[in-house]
């Protein structure tokens, strides 16, 4: 079950990230496709973004520690991932006619520092516009905080993404696409 | 708007419902007197203020209260008004008074049971009429309050039937709730998830029985996990539970819907976790149970595998999946449903965990499950603005509903009884509503 998993979601005690500026240059960039990936919709192509084990976290409570021991707005390992990209795509998903368009603009990008095994720990804040309709679209911000994993040809991948929204723990209407 | 009680009458036959009780705003304001003014409501558990001058805040109909935990263990409800200028005393939220209520704006003190402590600088009312001890000053207490197993309730009305009456049939489901904990307790624990639904009240009480919308309205869901579940070879829990909407119509015709006075009801479980033997989840609290009970009425807890049940007015306590969906009307076409999730004291922590993982993926606002639920009660409550005709259908299965003791119970579970059942108690509620205020 995802609650019995062993994924570390801390990134607490980093070491320092020395980074080149290309490098540094490269992660931005990674962060800014995985944007505009999600407002697109390409979402095929973002799956492909992840590490196979990584985890999408929308906490529920502010400074939530830990996904074992509270709900989450998300919580989702590949397969969860997957269920919901097949489901948007599905032409009798009633609530996606109209469809839910995005834009979202990044900014605030630092670098945390590299946790003990050796991923690179990003963080930025973010602003997104959701909209279907008059009647269905919201504005949501907050922060992500981002765990990379550096792959073979130098290129990154998502091991963790963790959004946490300004209104996490207030009412809320569907969030039926990523954030 | 006539209020007369023949003209709301009208508004409900034996088969259908006239669609202006979910799009009238003066329809709505009635509904908070002579329903939610009056009926017992669920206000919180015992357990979101454990200790001295811990509160909690929700809305009793339109009315916002307060339930909090006094010195001497009682817990109470109040309006949330300061009686001096009208401020709120707490903000809206769980928190702590500390050793007493303090109003922000003028500092006036009010015990935890609302009863006034203290204004400042009192000389100034000397030669007034103004009475510490005269109810006019100090916080109102909601007239009745009584809590059964740890889950308060409130009735704004000084006379009623009692709780447990008011209550009659589904009363078993708060109490095998109860009963699947070892200790006979449960607590709200995990957090709460709050989610907006663009539509009217009622209308998410008569899904929540409402059998034949399962394969239809969440096709996208149950697909997609089917499609998941095959490419793994194997149906985890996760998509379990978004795969049971699936299931064809002789499936949920077998099911059992039991309906019973003041609206309330309940439909026989669909996901059957209850066949203790079948996971080791449910094999741990089979075990945990049977320590203290023995194995066969711990077969009998947790054999009884309820799915939704309807507390009218109130909301929806799941007692496999242990969580209360708390239902809130906050206008004619918004209505705010909180999900409460319970700890089984003494069960195995795998059994909580189970539970949160179960609202993570159905009742979390970004779940792939709701918002198809969601939609389409958006499109009901917009939908019936159109000049489409005046009357909504409930004559499935309508004249065979079989009597039992303090209600019905339908021949078939795609029975639309839970739904003619609901506005039977409705119909009461407001015509005698509108007789005692004309009188």
């Amino acid at each position: 079950m995802l609650l019995d998993l062993d994924f570390d979601v801390s990134t607490a005690a980093l070491r320092p990230a020395p980074l080149s500026l290309e490098t540094q240059r490269g992660v931005e960039q990674f962060l800014y496709r995985e944007a505009r990936l999600l407002d697109e919709r390409r979402l095929a192509e973002w799956l492909t973004l992840w590490t196979p084990d990584g985890m999408y976290w929308i906490p529920r409570a502010h400074g939530q520690a830990s996904p074992y021991d509270h709900i989450s707005i998300a919580w989702e390992d590949a397969m969860l991932r997957e269920v919901r990209v097949t489901r948007l795509a599905n032409p009798r998903n009633w609530s996606q006619l109209p469809p839910t368009r995005t834009a979202r603009l990044l900014g605030n990008l630092m670098v945390d520092g590299e946790t003990a095994a050796g991923e690179l720990v990003v963080r930025a804040t973010f602003q997104l516009t959701e909209w279907r309709s008059s009647d269905v679209h919201q504005q949501l911000a907050g922060a992500c905080t981002y765990k990379l994993k550096q792959v073979a040809d130098g290129g990154w991948r998502l091991h963790m993404k963790r959004v946490d929204l300004v209104n996490c723990d207030a009412m809320l209407p569907n969030l039926e696409v990523f954030v | 708007m006539s209020t007369l009680p023949a003209d709301l009458a009208a508004l409900v036959r034996a088969d259908s419902v006239h669609k202006r009780v979910y799009t009238d705003p003066d329809l709505f304001a009635l509904e908070m007197k002579y329903i939610y003014g009056r009926a017992w409501i669920y206000v919180g558990h015992e357990s979101q203020v454990p200790t001295t001058g811990d509160y909690h805040t929700t809305l009793l109909g339109d009315q916002e209260v307060i339930l909090v935990r006094a010195a001497d263990g009682q817990v109470h409800v109040l309006y949330n008004r300061c009686p001096h200028k009208g401020a709120k005393v707490v903000p809206e939220g769980d928190g702590s008074a500390g050793k007493f209520f303090r109003c922000p704006y003028h500092a006036w003190t009010f015990r935890l049971d609302g009863t006034h402590l203290a204004a400042p600088m009192k000389m100034a009312f000397e030669g007034t009429c103004f009475d510490p001890k005269h109810p006019d000053f100090s916080m109102r207490r909601v007239a009745r309050v009584e809590s059964y197993r740890g889950f308060v309730f409130a009735s704004q009305a000084t006379d009623g039937p009692d709780l447990q009456s008011f209550l009659g049939g589904v009363k078993s489901s708060i109490d095998n709730l109860c009963d699947r904990s070892p200790q006979g307790e449960v607590e709200v624990a995990g957090g709460v998830f709050r989610v907006l639904q663009r539509s009217n009240w009622k209308v998410f009480y008569e899904n929540l029985h409402d059998t034949m919308h399962a394969r239809v309205t969440h096709e996208s869901s149950f697909t997609a996990a089917r499609e998941k579940a095959a490419q793994l070879g194997e149906m985890p829990f996760e998509l379990l539970i978004q795969d049971g909407n699936g299931e064809p119509y002789e499936f949920w015709e077998k099911l059992e819907l039991r309906a019973y006075d003041n609206g309330h009801g309940y439909m026989a479980g669909i996901f059957n976790p209850g066949a203790a033997d079948r996971d080791p989840v449910s094999r741990a609290h089979l075990a945990a149970l049977s320590a203290v009970h023995g194995d066969e009425r711990a077969r009998e807890i947790m054999g009884m595998n309820r799915h939704n049940t309807v507390i009218y007015g109130s909301g929806s306590p799941h007692t496999v999946f242990q969580q209360f969906r708390v239902i809130r009307p906050l206008a004619v076409d918004r209505t705010l449903v909180e999900i409460q999730v319970f700890r089984l004291k003494g069960a195995p922590d795998a059994v909580f965990k189970r539970a949160m993982l179960y609202a993570n993926i159905v009742n979390s606002p970004s779940s792939n499950v709701m918002p198809d639920d969601i939609e389409v009660y958006a499109r009901c409550q917009q939908g019936n603005l159109a000049n489409g005709g005046d009357w909504v259908s409930m004559h499935r299965y309508a004249g065979t509903d079989r009597p039992e003791p303090g209600g019905m119970v339908s021949v078939n579970g795609t029975s639309e009884l839970p739904m003619r059942n609901q506005f039977a108690a409705w119909k009461q509620f407001m015509v005698s509503g509108a007789e005692q205020e004309v009188a």
